[in-house]
């Protein structure tokens, strides 16, 4: 009974078995841990779509099975499922180490799986934890040891840096109210906020996610990561991870109750110099990963402006933007893979030209990085939408004309893209990146999904409402 | 259903034009000239007065989720600018018929894109849709400035890019902000229109909200202080390019003015009306200083429009009827005129390779008729009687006197400094020596001469008979200054000496100024 609602991480945990004893066999065979992979991940969807209904309380009420959190684990599978489709010219990452690659991916995806459903402050730091250092590792396998080993560090110190000072923040919490359930703590907080210790414990908390989402003052990693990651786990860490980060920091930000506190204000400070400081620093960025990697830190403080409202609008525009950055994020990272096929780190120079060298990647990277600077018909506007009306339906009027000001001056690192790919003519004559029939198919399914979504959002926003019910 | 069409031509012709040129090299020209015709065609069935507030109208939901429609709708007013956008936009392909020799199917899918979200501009009645066609027509433009541009072409497309984003921006805010005002007020949350119309606000609330809509309109008009990117964008854009941002892009800022902010808030606008008329004879006379002192003559062109779009402006915050119909007019004679210049301003740069006035002169010699052309395009610029911008320039005067005299004698001033750079440019280009040698100049083609003839005829009809038009617009405008000036008067707080001129002036029948 209680173990069907438990089918998709269980699932995942079996596909993560299968790769420790893949790992294990002497003979080395890409290809077939290739489609091992591939055929596992499309199952991982297939379960998690499968179980999108399924609700209950696991473990002592620790593990909360609804909507929200099935709808995460979709989009988490499917993460996994566009990376690993990803993977057919793993070249950033040794030939012998292909099957540790996909252990960890899936592992991290369960890891992630049991963050969305987590609601005890023990089991949400223990799953963030098991995903955080399966990244780690990963990071680490880049073949370029030195680059890898380096990125991998920073990440790591920062990791635990952030996670001690979450586990700091769950000290006071329980110091402070004697609780560690969410349940519990949501009775609680709201008349409690606006007392110092539960305001430093809430926020000391909240950073152990910010470090997930690369959001200021936890982003430092980011760019060090997404340079020196192999491209795929770059855009898994852009992705997946993300999408993981945005639901949790939902469920805690919903349990400290919704009412204008500090705790907004400090939240939207957060956003802001989130926004510019990603925003600003792109601008300069010549390398292409590292550009996504500052844009990736802007558009956490618009998912944060989503999530600062607390009110069923905000979460809804929250997990849209979810959505929305999965699929951009990960167009983006399509193109930075098939470029450089070597498995190195394309400059922006390297976009040059594309659009005579492979039409359909430039028209796919040119509607991503379009959606990202939020410009319709694209699901990016469509969640840009979403956020800022939810934020002006709360009154922060503020906070969104800031917002809109760095869109602009987002658009102007998104333009850059453009002009790369669509206006400049390669110094040297370079090769066409080659896409398979299977890409050019995933590549097609991706822009017509970025445009349709964004075309006729309504099922998608309706499902997000459902989903975010049970939050408030 | 009509509707549906005028927009799905041109995109699917633009996609057509795309794939096929793949196929032929000539194929992508005659899809878009095809597209073109058959929208102009089906376009000019709207030209009949309607029944009805609106002449055909299509509402079907969209976003339920939002309350957010896909409704169209046409009346008078929106009936003329499409038939002038699908008028122009045959042009504008027909002038780059030679002109663009690379990548002619992306050139052609973008320009049939700019001129589909034109459309939807000037058709829209969910403030939603209208602000995603408002948008949509951006990225086209961009490209088309950006790839088959001149020198500069990168600099000035990202430049024209940002300001129309940043106003963009600022009116989505106002959008949503709108949206939730009439929410919280009524209980019904829509982005429609008419239901918007006469929505309830404090005076703050809705000044802060027509500034959001009208910092964009300003930046597309351009209105100083905000038209810095107009002279790049448009010296820098291929000739077809120009056209349509000339001739449409310009008049969406001016359909935005007229259609939604004075509207929508009619007493904030009321408050702001002085500003916006001041803010308009600095462009009339600012743009026509800054034209008279280029040596580009594409640049020359652009500050021109400068100075036009700025009488327009002057028109809808003068709010009467009179001035309102020039304005009208002078949309689309400037439409007419100013495109017709950068075309020959294109053609002289197919020939001589510059655009610098210096290294003109003595062009009528070898190209009499272009010359001819030339002078006639001018002399309607400068506002000649019997051409059709001196219908526009003359209502709007008439309308603005009673509201303010000394702006209108200020705005008058323009008039004369149209002449001097109008003649300007055909002294300096067609009579007198040539400054260089040049090899024998070929005058007008057929296709060229076909495409100027057809705005001769325009702009001659406008000017002789501009009566249709006027059949057309006139219920529009009486029922939009209707609804402005039922609008609940709620008391000011500033005052301004031009509207103490203005009452001083004595109150004229129906006068929107006069009914505080």
């Amino acid at each position: 009974m209680m173990w069907q609602q438990f089918t998709p991480e269980l699932y995942h945990f079996a596909a993560a078995l299968l790769f420790t004893a893949l790992s294990m066999t002497r003979r080395v065979d890409n290809r077939r841990d290739y489609w091992v992979a591939l055929s596992l991940a499309g199952g991982g969807l297939i379960v998690c779509l499968a179980a999108v209904r399924a609700e209950g309380l696991l473990f002592l009420n620790t593990y909360k099975v609804d909507l929200f959190a099935q709808l995460f684990k979709v989009l988490l599978s499917m993460g996994l499922f566009l990376v690993v489709a990803l993977c057919s010219e793993l070249n950033g990452v040794a030939r012998r180490w292909h099957s540790e690659f996909y252990l960890l991916l899936f592992t991290c995806t369960l890891a992630m799986m049991l963050l969305v459903s987590s609601v005890h402050l023990i089991s949400i730091y223990v799953s963030l934890e098991l995903s955080s250092y399966s990244l780690y590792v990963l990071v680490a396998l880049r073949r370029d040891a030195a680059m890898g080993t380096q990125a991998a560090l920073r990440y790591f110190l920062i990791g635990i840096f952030s996670s001690a000072i979450m586990l700091f923040g769950l000290a006071l919490l329980y110091a402070a109210t004697g609780l560690t359930y969410l349940s519990d703590l949501v009775q609680v907080l709201p008349g409690v906020i606006d007392q110092p210790l539960v305001l430093v414990a809430v926020v000391l908390t909240l950073g152990g996610f910010f470090f997930k989402l690369a959001l200021f003052p936890f982003h430092f990693w980011a760019p060090d990561v997404y340079v020196g990651a192999p491209n795929q786990l770059a855009a898994f860490i852009a992705t997946a991870s993300k999408v993981a980060a945005v639901a949790v920091l939902l469920r805690v930000v919903a349990a400290t109750g919704g009412q204008e506190t500090l705790l907004v204000d400090s939240l939207a400070a957060l956003a802001i110099i989130s926004m510019t400081v990603g925003n600003l620093a792109a601008l300069v960025q010549k390398d292409f990963k590292r550009l996504l990697a500052y844009s990736s830190i802007a558009q956490a403080g618009y998912v944060l402006i989503g999530i600062l409202c607390m009110s069923p609008e905000g979460a809804d525009a929250a997990i849209f933007y979810a959505l929305a950055l999965l699929l951009m994020k990960f167009t983006c990272f399509l193109a930075v893979v098939k470029i450089a096929a070597d498995g190195g780190n394309p400059s922006l120079d390297a976009l040059a030209g594309l659009h005579r060298r492979s039409p359909l990647l430039a028209l796919a990277l040119m509607m991503a990085v379009f959606a990202l600077a939020g410009i319709p018909p694209t699901i990016g506007f469509t969640a840009k939408l979403l956020v800022f009306s939810a934020a002006m339906h709360k009154g922060y009027l503020v906070l969104v004309l800031i917002a809109m000001f760095n869109v602009v001056i987002s658009l102007y690192y998104y333009l850059l893209i453009v002009k790369a790919a669509y206006l400049t003519e390669p110094a040297v004559e370079t090769p066409a990146p080659v896409l398979s029939l299977s890409a050019r198919a995933l590549t097609t399914a991706l822009i017509i999904a970025i445009v349709v979504v964004g075309f006729y959002p309504n099922p998608l926003i309706v499902m997000a409402r459902q989903a975010s019910s049970s939050l408030f | 259903m009509i509707l549906i069409w005028l927009i799905a031509i041109p995109v699917a012709g633009g996609l057509a034009a795309w794939l096929l040129d793949k196929w032929a090299p000539g194929a992508p020209r005659w899809t878009a000239l095809v597209a073109m015709l058959l929208n102009l065609l089906i376009g000019l069935r709207l030209l009949a007065p309607a029944e009805g507030p609106w002449l055909v109208a299509i509402d079907v939901p969209w976003i339920d989720a939002f309350g957010i429609r896909f409704h169209l709708a046409i009346d008078g007013l929106s009936a003329v600018l499409i038939t002038l956008t699908n008028g122009l936009g045959m042009i504008a392909v027909a002038c780059s018929w030679h002109e663009i020799d690379r990548r002619r199917g992306f050139f052609f899918f973008n320009l049939l894109w700019v001129l589909a979200g034109i459309i939807g501009v000037f058709s829209a009645l969910d403030l939603f849709l209208f602000y995603f066609f408002w948008e949509l027509m951006m990225v086209p433009m961009f490209f088309l400035i950006a790839i088959w541009g001149h020198e500069n072409r990168i600099y000035a497309a990202v430049k024209f890019f940002l300001f129309t984003q940043i106003g963009g921006l600022l009116m989505l805010a106002a959008i949503i902000g709108l949206y939730i005002v009439h929410g919280r007020a009524t209980g019904i949350y829509t982005f429609d229109y008419n239901a918007l119309l006469g929505t309830a606000m404090a005076p703050p609330t809705a000044m802060w909200l027509m500034l959001g809509f009208l910092i964009a309109f300003a930046v597309k008009l351009p209105a100083f202080p905000v038209h810095s990117w107009l002279p790049d964008a448009h010296t820098e854009a291929p000739t077809a390019g120009s056209v349509i941002l000339a001739g449409l892009l310009l008049k969406t800022g001016a359909y935005g003015l007229l259609r939604f902010v004075i509207p929508l808030f009619p007493e904030a606008a009321r408050t702001f009306a002085p500003f916006g008329m001041l803010l308009a004879v600095i462009a009339i006379l600012y743009g026509a200083l800054l034209a008279f002192s280029q040596t580009d003559l594409k640049r020359l062109v652009a500050y021109t429009s400068i100075s036009h779009m700025g009488f327009v402006m002057l028109a809808i915050f003068a709010w009467n009827e009179l001035a309102l119909q020039g304005a009208v007019i002078q949309i689309v004679c400037h439409g007419i005129s100013t495109g017709a210049l950068f075309i020959i301003v294109g053609m002289l740069q197919e020939r001589l390779h510059t655009r610098d006035l210096r290294r003109m002169g003595g062009l009528w010699d070898q190209m009499p008729r272009m010359g001819g052309m030339a002078l006639l395009f001018a002399l309607a610029s400068l506002g000649l009687p019997g051409l059709g911008n001196f219908v526009g320039e003359f209502l709007i005067l008439i309308g603005v006197y009673p509201v303010h005299r000394t702006l209108t004698i200020l705005a008058a001033l323009g008039l004369v400094a149209a002449s001097i750079y109008s003649l300007w440019i055909v002294q300096q280009a067609f009579h007198g020596r040539a400054r260089e040698t040049r090899h024998r100049l070929t005058d007008l083609t057929g296709r060229e001469g076909t495409i100027l003839g057809a705005l001769v005829l325009a702009i001659v009809w406008l000017g002789l008979y501009p009566q249709p038009v006027f059949t057309l617009t006139r219920p529009v405008l009486d029922r939009m200054l209707q609804t402005a000036r039922s609008a609940p008067a709620t008391p000011l707080k500033i005052t301004l000496a031009p509207a103490a001129t203005a009452r001083a002036a004595g109150p004229v029948e129906g006068d929107w100024h006069a009914d505080r």
